[in-house]
């Protein structure tokens, strides 16, 4: 495949979610309620402790849920289990008779599915977070967040396809989903912000690819000019690609397809 | 009665017949809930006490939640099913048989991972949530009046799709209460809070049978009460309205 197709095979995708307007409206639906009630528990808990938590104001924790979520709900939460059904099924032997890469395709049409949605959702948390926490906390922190947020999410489709290929072994990747769901959750900074962690924690967290999922967009949006961030969830995406591009290779040599 | 009973020994038959992935998926639904407990633990430790909730109470919330979502997603999973089976027209080899087409629907299918919820609501109850003979009692009390509660809100929402053709308000409303019921409702004030008693009665079903739990009130135990026949009285007369419309989909097992 060349580079020229690429972004033809990701607007393709991106056209078939966007001829789906009822989908996008029910993301958008379930992202203003989340973003609503979980960023309003975290403005509680920034009163009850005189305005700030773990240095977070209560418009900066409505801004950062409102850009982690964004980065979460825009994603096919299922996707770990989708592939996993693909490779244990057999389904994606048929894909490997075409004359491109089965990874990259995967990554392009997915990368090209979420962006729709992606949009979707900042608009939705832009207006929830400007209407219940007030006004960004950084105009040019909020700027970096934007690419940081796209970042993020090929972070994550390129991680989902490391933790589902699994299955060309296990043959199972319901467990695998379930696990990884939760990584984000935590350790990815989506629920909460690092800095609430126990220091222990905070620096087993830091030392994962999971916040350059959630936890760096939602850190610039909240208000903190940290460029530097964006070049640690470039450096994520490379390895995690390096690391998809291994197991699919090995995966794909082994791969046993029962019946026809 | 009867066949009622012998569907449901049916269906968690089916449900048990493989062990090993019923205890498989168990396992994984409480790795998933301690993560959530996990959560609480970190916030409340950070946090404090917020609007009069601490680590305690949402042990108490998480233990109702579990255990009567466990039941109503786990035993009468088709609950949350509705809106799809109207529409691609999946309830047709329920209206032949003797028994009410609702009752049927929801004793026929398991789903073992939600199982695994309410197994962690009981013991979560029993470890972490100060178990004194009277607490036990409103603690199962709570959790069968919240079960009652969310299956009818499921129902209610999907068989919308009786009248509107899509299933999409079974959808938005399983994700709402299953949210919604999640966060303590106190800690929320005008139309969030108004929703939660109300539209999307979150709050009945895990917020208050909490409070019950840990200090019972009477009056609050009838609101509950009363919410609850509303809301199952309301579900039983929409879904046998919306059945007068039904449309065959010549579908024999989806149910």
């Amino acid at each position: 495949m060349s580079a020229r197709t690429a972004p033809v095979t990701a607007w393709t995708s991106a056209q078939r979610v966007v001829a789906q307007p009822g989908g996008l409206l029910m993301t958008a639906v379930i992202d203003a309620m989340v973003v609503a009630v979980l960023a309003g528990v975290w403005r509680a808990a920034a009163g009850a402790n005189g305005g700030t938590i773990a240095g977070y104001s209560a418009a900066a924790v409505t801004w950062y849920i409102a850009t982690s979520e964004a980065g979460t709900i825009s994603m096919n939460s299922r996707l770990i289990d989708d592939i996993g059904t693909d490779i244990a099924s057999g389904a994606i032997a048929v894909e490997l008779l075409r004359p491109v890469s089965v990874l990259r395709q995967r990554l392009l049409v997915e990368f090209g599915r979420v962006l729709p949605r992606l949009a979707v959702c900042i608009a939705t948390g832009f207006i929830v977070a400007r209407l219940t926490g007030g006004r960004l906390p950084s105009g040019s922190a909020a700027l970096l967040a934007v690419p940081s947020l796209v970042l993020a999410i090929a972070c994550n489709i390129v991680a989902q396809h490391v933790f589902a290929a699994g299955s060309f072994w296990l043959r199972e990747s319901r467990a695998m989903w379930f696990l990884y769901q939760k990584l984000v959750f935590m350790l990815g900074g989506m629920l909460i912000p690092l800095e609430v962690f126990p220091s222990w924690l905070r620096t087993m967290a830091v030392m994962t690819p999971f916040p350059s999922m959630a936890y760096t967009p939602a850190r610039l949006a909240s208000g903190h000019f940290e460029p530097g961030l964006l070049g640690v969830q470039v450096a994520w995406l490379a390895v995690l690609g390096g690391v998809a591009a291994f197991v699919f290779g090995r995966g794909e040599r082994r791969l046993q397809v029962i019946g026809g | 009665m009867k066949g009622l009973f012998v569907t449901l020994q049916s269906a968690f038959a089916e449900a048990l017949s493989n062990r090993r992935a019923f205890a498989f998926h168990a396992a994984v639904m409480i790795v998933n809930d301690l993560a959530w407990i996990g959560f609480w633990v970190v916030f409340f430790h950070k946090a404090g006490t917020v609007r009069g909730w601490n680590t305690d109470q949402i042990v108490l919330l998480q233990a109702v939640l579990t255990t009567g979502g466990g039941i109503s997603l786990g035993v009468l999973s088709n609950a949350r099913r509705v809106g799809t089976l109207v529409t691609s027209g999946g309830l047709d080899a329920l209206l032949g048989l003797p028994a009410h087409p609702l009752a049927q629907l929801l004793v026929r299918k398991i789903e073992p991972i939600n199982l695994g919820d309410t197994i962690f609501g009981i013991v979560l109850f029993a470890v972490a949530g100060h178990p004194t003979p009277w607490r036990t009692v409103v603690f199962f009390g709570a959790s069968v009046v919240s079960t009652v509660l969310m299956t009818s809100f499921l129902v209610l929402t999907g068989s919308l799709a009786f009248f509107g053709g899509r299933s999409d308000s079974g959808e938005l409303g399983f994700s709402a209460i299953l949210m919604l019921s999640n966060y303590p409702s106190s800690v929320f004030s005008g139309y969030a809070k108004l929703l939660m008693y109300t539209v999307v009665p979150a709050a009945f079903v895990a917020t208050v049978p909490a409070q019950l739990i840990d200090k019972f009130d009477a009056k609050l135990a009838a609101e509950m009460l009363a919410i609850t026949v509303v809301f199952a009285a309301a579900t039983i007369a929409t879904f046998n309205a919306g059945l007068r419309r039904y449309t065959s989909g010549s579908v024999w097992t989806n149910a």
